[in-house]
């Protein structure tokens, strides 16, 4: 198979450019690749063959639902799907062909051969965690001014400098807001209540005075609460107010003021004739 | 001439009603600047800039103003690239890659300010040069495409999303068709369009109606980003700017040939489905490095070498706005992310779109491209200390505008699971080398795909013939089995073997 010189624009990070990679090291990370390939075909694989077999579900061959007979097999609405998951098992058999000539089975079965040492499963770990938390807990339940506060303070002390401690420092601190608002108020007839939010709110001070007290002579910690208050306030109120959009949380401690004032004490101001 | 003369008094009216507006202004300058913000710092891309406007103005504001503002976006970014290009020797965006090439030594040489100000100017010729292109040649397509039926609209898609696999895979070819399938599988998610026949829904009623495309967009583009983006990065040296940055006309004229034949090439290869503003970028250098006569001087700090890639990459905005416009099929990533804000406007490009729109695109890409220029040489300063800020501070930022901007174009939370979960997902395809482009296009195009093969089929009573026996589609099915077989390595061998006995 062929390859191109070029770096496609999505990728996360531009390329090292000029060429900053030795030839060992290329070939180095050559190999790193194949083993991860050999674990992608087999993933690869198996889900191709899961969505076949789910694919089976969908009336192919004319077959009957509810007494009305299917369409023929050409207009099936399986015929495609069938094609791509086949597809996909053609190309997970080939990709699986490549990886092992090139040696990455052998590297991904004898140690571990996909590269990705401790300190960056560390900072993928902890990123993760907090994107889950802050996703799938703070945004439905608490404020989005006060969650996303806390996001951006969290995720600058911790990873501006790469200290390893400081990543799971503000892990610890979002899985705990995140947690405890998921825990305490799973159902979304409970994402209206204010205790996870005065969590928040305590959570991120806290951490804003921890910041402070470490990191006086930074700028860029510095900066933290100033970004961390503006941004996302200036987000939320120009969704709500300037574009008239649906904001998550309405009811949220701080929003529900804002929004309260703006329609009851500053609307009336340029609505007056 | 009468053609040319209507679409000259179109274009026109256009144009006057967009520049008598103040509201265009505000938008324009806007967009343009944050485009160029984006462009500029290291970590951010011309797609996310696209990706990320499109989730905050999408459908909240009139099409006109949403068009301006990703428009003027797209256009700042790809330019905006060329800053750390050339004063770091790191590209902004993956289409500036071959600008530090020259950019960088030419920096270090102390003409930082000459490389900026023709590169600011090579851009704004540029990116008129892929205009025009799309003002002409939209018209003459989309009479042909009047003729397009069903076959050929699927066997365009199709070779849409293996182009661009094809194109923008930067390991196997094999990982960019993969990517291309996995967005065609998940745009098989929901009621299918002919029969409405539930598929994948797992019994989850959000399923029903598929994944929507802004949220796609934000994971497969934002997140893997900001997670990539979140570590410790020494930042480089950056080299004092010198020189003045106002480019001298005669200068400009020494080198308009090298930006006549980059902009041509960077509109012809943005006009091919799914090929983005860095393969223009580096098809214009590689094509410089061979005709131009400074080509030994090519990655030295050549001035050539420089506005080959820069003009390019900027004139593959119009020819990228081509295929979107006439076929429905974006010609490049930041396209695709357009793609997303006309669907979620319910605007289906294609040759019904209305072309009144057409010529508005024209109109906003002309004044997009001047503020560029103006923002460029009197703003280039600004630019140049943003690019100190480090990713670590503005990612975090990114990642709370991705959220609303995701949350509010469908309104649920569910929108915000599915982006982070195609966020991890393309997270870990970008760590192994799998481009992300055709999965989006994938996810774009799949419907159109799955609808016109379909009904192909159906109205063909089955027979596959039907793929060959229209001129249009025959041509199109051989250059998609030409795109697959010439990846196949016996293929290759007995070709290349064929080759060498008739040699």
């Amino acid at each position: 198979m062929t390859t191109n010189p070029h770096e496609a624009d999505t990728s996360p990070l531009p390329p090292p450019f000029p060429a900053s990679q030795t030839p060992a090291e290329a070939q180095q990370a050559l190999a790193v690749l194949r083993a991860r390939d050999f674990w992608a075909a087999i993933v690869l694989f198996v889900l191709s063959i899961f969505f076949l077999w789910r694919t089976s579900f969908i009336p192919l061959w004319g077959a009957n639902r509810a007494g009305v007979s299917g369409s023929d097999w050409y207009n099936s609405a399986a015929i495609v799907p069938l094609g791509i998951f086949t597809g996909l098992l053609l190309l997970s058999a080939v990709l699986m062909v490549v990886a092992v000539r090139d040696g990455g089975a052998k590297r991904a079965l004898s140690a571990v051969g996909i590269g990705w040492h401790p300190g960056e499963a560390l900072r993928f770990g902890t990123i993760a965690l907090i994107l889950f938390f802050y996703i799938a807990g703070l945004v439905p339940r608490v404020d989005f001014i006060l969650g996303s506060g806390l996001l951006i303070t969290a995720l600058i002390y911790g990873y501006h400098g790469g200290h390893p401690k400081r990543m799971m420092l503000a892990a610890a601190v979002l899985s705990l807001a995140g947690s405890y608002a998921m825990i305490r108020h799973l159902p979304q007839s409970e994402w209206t209540a204010h205790d996870d939010d005065w969590l928040v709110l305590i959570l991120w001070a806290a951490l804003t005075i921890w910041v402070f007290m470490r990191e006086r002579q930074s700028r860029v910690h510095r900066a933290i609460p100033i970004i961390a208050v503006i941004a996302p306030t200036l987000l939320v109120c120009a969704m709500a107010f300037g574009f008239r959009q649906n904001v998550p949380n309405r009811g949220g401690l701080l929003f529900k003021q804002i929004e309260y004032h703006y329609y009851v004490t500053l609307k009336p101001i340029w609505s007056q004739k | 001439m009468d053609f040319v003369l209507s679409q000259l008094v179109g274009f026109g009216g256009a144009f006057v009603a967009l520049v008598v507006d103040p509201l265009t202004y505000v938008y324009l300058v806007t967009s343009v600047f944050l485009g160029i913000t984006f462009g500029a710092l290291p970590g951010l891309t011309a797609t996310l800039a696209v990706t990320i406007l499109t989730g905050f103005f999408g459908n909240k504001i009139p099409l006109d103003y949403s068009l301006i503002a990703l428009l003027g976006a797209y256009v700042g970014a790809i330019y905006g690239g060329s800053y750390p290009s050339i004063l770091l020797n790191i590209p902004g965006t993956a289409a500036s890659a071959a600008t530090a090439m020259d950019g960088h030594p030419l920096a270090k040489a102390g003409r930082g300010g000459e490389a900026l100000g023709l590169t600011t100017t090579a851009s704004f010729i540029g990116t008129l040069i892929g205009t025009v292109a799309l003002l002409i040649f939209v018209w003459v397509l989309l009479l042909v495409s009047k003729n397009i039926a069903s076959p050929e609209k699927a066997l365009l898609a199709l070779f849409g999303i293996l182009l661009s696999g094809t194109l923008m895979s930067e390991d196997l070819v094999i990982k960019g068709w993969i990517a291309g399938l996995i967005g065609l599988a998940m745009a098989m998610v929901g009621m299918d369009p002919l029969l409405s026949e539930p598929r994948y829904t797992f019994g989850w009623s959000y399923m029903l109606s598929g994944f929507q495309v802004v949220p796609v967009l934000m994971g497969a583009f934002a997140v893997p980003q900001i997670i990539e983006g979140l570590r410790h990065v020494e930042a480089g040296k950056m080299i004092a700017l010198q020189g003045r940055i106002l480019p001298n006309l005669a200068a400009v004229r020494r080198h308009l040939p090298t930006i006549t034949r980059s902009g041509v090439i960077g509109t012809g290869v943005g006009a091919l489905p799914g090929v983005g503003e860095d393969v223009a970028g580096w098809v214009s250098y590689g094509v410089g490095k061979t005709v131009s006569p400074d080509g030994k001087n090519f990655g030295k700090g050549s001035l050539e070498g420089l506005l080959s890639s820069e003009t390019a990459n900027n004139a593959c905005i119009g020819g990228a706005l081509i295929p979107l416009l006439v076929l429905g099929i974006p010609g490049s990533p930041p396209a695709a992310a357009l793609m997303g804000a006309f669907k979620i406007n319910n605007v289906i490009p294609g040759p019904t779109i209305d072309p009144n729109i057409i010529l508005r695109v024209v109109a906003i890409m002309v004044l997009a491209s001047f503020t560029m220029w103006i923002l460029g040489l009197f703003t280039a300063r600004i630019f140049i200390k943003i690019l100190r800020i480090p990713q670590t501070v503005f990612l975090p930022v990114v990642m709370v505008l991705t959220a609303i901007g995701s949350f509010s174009v469908g309104g649920g939370i569910n929108d915000l699971y599915l982006m982070l979960g195609v966020g991890v997902v393309a997270y870990f395809m970008n760590l192994m080398k799998y481009p992300i482009a055709p999965l989006v296009i994938g996810v774009i195009l799949g419907g159109l795909f799955d609808e016109t093969f379909r009904r192909s089929l159906f109205l063909s009573d089955g027979d596959l013939g039907v793929f060959v026996s229209r001129p249009g589609a025959a041509i199109l099915l051989t250059l998609n089995v030409a795109l697959i077989s010439a990846q196949i390595p016996a293929l290759r061998r007995a070709f290349a073997n064929l080759r060498r006995k008739e040699a």
